[in-house]
């Protein structure tokens, strides 16, 4: 009987964690996001973002048999950035305007809830109208919104739990970051270096959206930094430092690194010292906002190196000792690799054409400025390499630990750089004084690359140069040894990732310029990407390309052909 | 005065037949230059050189007047409303600057 009393009891308790599971996704779900390979839960495909799955039934030998399973329209034009996040059979999209619940299994629709803000909304966003995607945890999934909200979502019924306003956007801050959570707390950024803003991140709780903590990335009069600011104005409070694509974590240290982005205004004289800490990164304690180490990329960063790109975490063998690393291709054109435990420099090698500092200090940390960056400074128009829009954009690099690179699409552009006389600062209004004119280009200069990059040389195990377009999409490494991306003339596919050969394509039928992810469903491996022209290349290459390029987003699902 | 006088003649006659870039004040094109550099520029491209994405206004019809202010006091495509932001005296800045781009940069 008691054997009976706890046979039941044990059937209840299973009964319970099954239901449990079907219904929440817990702190470890996350944790372990990547060894399920049903569940796609992260941003960066795991908390180290290193967007790469084991995945290897879709290979350099079967990709030849892969097929589109569904496709599902967006009905939006703003184009396509986010990254899907998919869990027990549903797979949730976010745009600008929507989020979309979509069964995998079919490619239907679940729900869809729009959001509506104001049209002058895209007036404060510098670099086109876009989302990168929900976070899910504990049954809600999470967005943030054009116009400076975050949103939480019933994950089933896509029913509104809360809203909370983080800014004001007529002041110039906005959202398009994907949502980390950590440690049981809702981790958002802002975007608005461009209008002068003051940055922060903040923490929210993700059952009510209470905010928990703010942390400013400036930091205020009497805080510590503040001194990297002139005493003598107020340039701090308009400084800029936005935090727009998602920190990783290492839940083992109880470290998120965020990427912090450029000072304002562009322009630097009116600004003098390292203005901390904007261009830097910042580890942090999920649950408080405390900032536990910095570094500094780009000290008084004149050349909007916003340093927000992802840093990918993974553990690699430096002089044969295996380091926690946490690596950033910066747009500053130097591949970073530091210690994650301590911010410690283990590397930082030129990954592309540099002419703004020769090298960095690997004992200051510090880069070493050329007479380029002292004729930028002395507001001189000046051929320019990287260009503002760096060496390599927000378009995320993959890490394999299979192969121990990096795969990125990276930028190859210098243009002629200038500084203007800055004036006073308006609310909500642009705070920049630069012109960026383009350079002259001989026919046949790459624009950009596909490349596979050792980590701490900097050495290139292969580059594809693109002649035609620049890649805005995000690289996906697999166990398959295959890297998926996608081009802004509509085709998503995959190369070697031994040579960089093209192996397969498919043509989605507008650009693309987001994050392709793989997962499980009933052991069938699937590839999704999405669809749709937008963002900033789209602001910059528009003319040339709206003529071969409809609009139009759209999410693609393929796998391979079944007998 | 002389540019008051100017504007005036072509509002009695016919906007179409006036030489529109004469009729804007050097003042309201400072200010539009102004305006421009700050607001405009990122997309439209310095000194409206490097149109990149956005229209080419110098190649912006110089007897579409309203048609201008149309546009930028309520958006237009990509380009979000700015009527609110901007005064209707600051937009009728901007256009002076517009018009005369041929005028102050040769293009």
């Amino acid at each position: 009987m008691r054997f009976a009393a706890s046979a039941a009891a044990a059937l209840l308790f299973a009964g319970t964690v099954a239901s449990l599971q079907t219904s929440a996704q817990t702190l470890d779900d996350l944790k372990n996001d990547g060894k399920n390979p049903d569940n796609i839960l992260t941003y960066g495909m795991g908390y180290h973002q290193q967007r790469y799955s084991a995945l290897n039934q879709v290979n350099k030998g079967t990709v030849k048999r892969l097929v589109p399973v569904w496709n599902l329209s967006l009905d939006n034009n703003w184009g396509e950035q986010a990254q899907p996040i998919v869990y027990n059979g549903v797979m949730y999209v976010t745009n600008a305007r929507a989020t979309v619940a979509i069964d995998v299994a079919t490619g239907k629709q679940i729900w869809k809830q729009t959001l509506d803000w104001p049209p002058e909304t895209p007036r404060v966003v510098c670099c086109g109208v876009s989302n990168k995607g929900a976070a899910i945890y504990n049954g809600k999934v999470f967005r943030t919104t054009l116009d400076a909200h975050v949103v939480a979502y019933d994950a089933k019924t896509g029913k509104e739990i809360w809203k909370s306003k983080a800014a004001e956007w007529k002041e110039g801050f906005s959202l398009t970051v994907a949502p980390l959570v950590a440690n049981g707390v809702l981790i958002t950024g802002i975007s608005g270096a461009e209008f002068g803003v003051r940055g922060f991140i903040d923490g929210w709780d993700p059952e009510t959206g209470k905010q928990l903590w703010r942390h400013y990335t400036i930091p205020a009069r009497g805080e510590k930094g503040n001194d990297t600011w002139p005493q003598n104005n107020n340039a701090w409070e308009t400084g800029g430092g936005s935090a727009w694509i998602t920190g990783s974590y290492d839940p083992e240290l109880d470290l998120m690194y965020w990427g912090i982005g450029n000072p304002a205004p562009w322009a630097s004289q009116s600004r003098p010292g390292d203005n901390l800490y904007t261009s830097s990164v910042l580890a942090m304690r999920p649950k408080t906002g405390e900032v536990v180490w910095y570094y500094q990329f780009t000290p008084n960063d004149a050349y909007d190196y916003d340093a927000c790109w992802e840093l990918i975490l993974a553990e690699l063998k430096v002089g044969g000792k295996p380091r926690k690393v946490a690596m950033q291709l910066n747009r500053n054109g130097f591949l970073y690799v530091l210690d994650r435990t301590n911010g410690e420099l283990i590397s930082a090698k030129a990954y592309g054409k540099v002419n703004w500092a020769s090298h960095v200090d690997m004992k200051t940390g510090r880069p070493v400025e050329t007479d380029i960056a002292k004729s930028i400074r002395d507001a001189k128009a000046t051929e320019h390499w990287p260009s503002t829009r760096g060496a390599k954009n927000w378009e995320h690099a993959a890490f394999s630990p299979q192969t121990g690179l990096l795969y990125a699409n990276t930028l190859h552009e210098g243009r002629m750089y200038k500084h203007l006389e800055t004036k006073q600062f308006k609310v909500g209004e642009r705070y920049m004084f630069i012109e960026n004119l383009p350079l002259p280009r001989a026919a046949g200069d790459p624009v950009g690359h596909m490349e596979a990059i050792d980590p701490l040389t900097a050495e290139k195990k292969w580059r594809v140069p693109l002649t035609d377009f620049q890649n805005w999409s995000a690289m996906l490494a697999t166990g398959g040894g295959l890297i998926f991306t996608g081009k802004e003339t509509g085709e998503f596919i995959a190369l070697d990732a031994d040579t960089g050969k093209q192996l397969w394509q498919f043509q989605t039928g507008s650009g693309i310029n987001a994050m392709p992810v793989t997962f499980t469903q009933g052991g069938r491996q699937y590839v999704t990407v999405l669809s749709g022209i937008g963002g900033l290349y789209w602001n910059i290459a528009r003319e040339q390309l709206k003529d071969k390029v409809p609009q139009g987003g759209s999410v693609w699902t393929f796998a391979l052909m079944q007998d | 005065m002389q540019h008051f006088a100017v504007a005036l003649a072509c509002a009695l006659v016919s906007t179409l037949v006036c030489n529109e870039a004469a009729a804007q004040t050097p003042e309201q094109m400072k200010t539009g230059a102004e305006i421009y550099e700050r607001n405009c520029s990122p997309c439209h491209g310095a000194r409206m050189l490097d149109p990149q994405g956005a229209s080419d206004l110098r190649k912006f019809p110089n007897d579409q007047r309203e048609r201008f202010i149309n546009s930028v006091t309520r958006g237009k495509n990509q380009m979000p409303p700015w009527g609110d932001l901007l005064k209707p005296e600051q937009i009728a800045a901007l256009w002076a600057y517009v018009v005369n781009a041929e005028g102050i940069y040769g293009h």
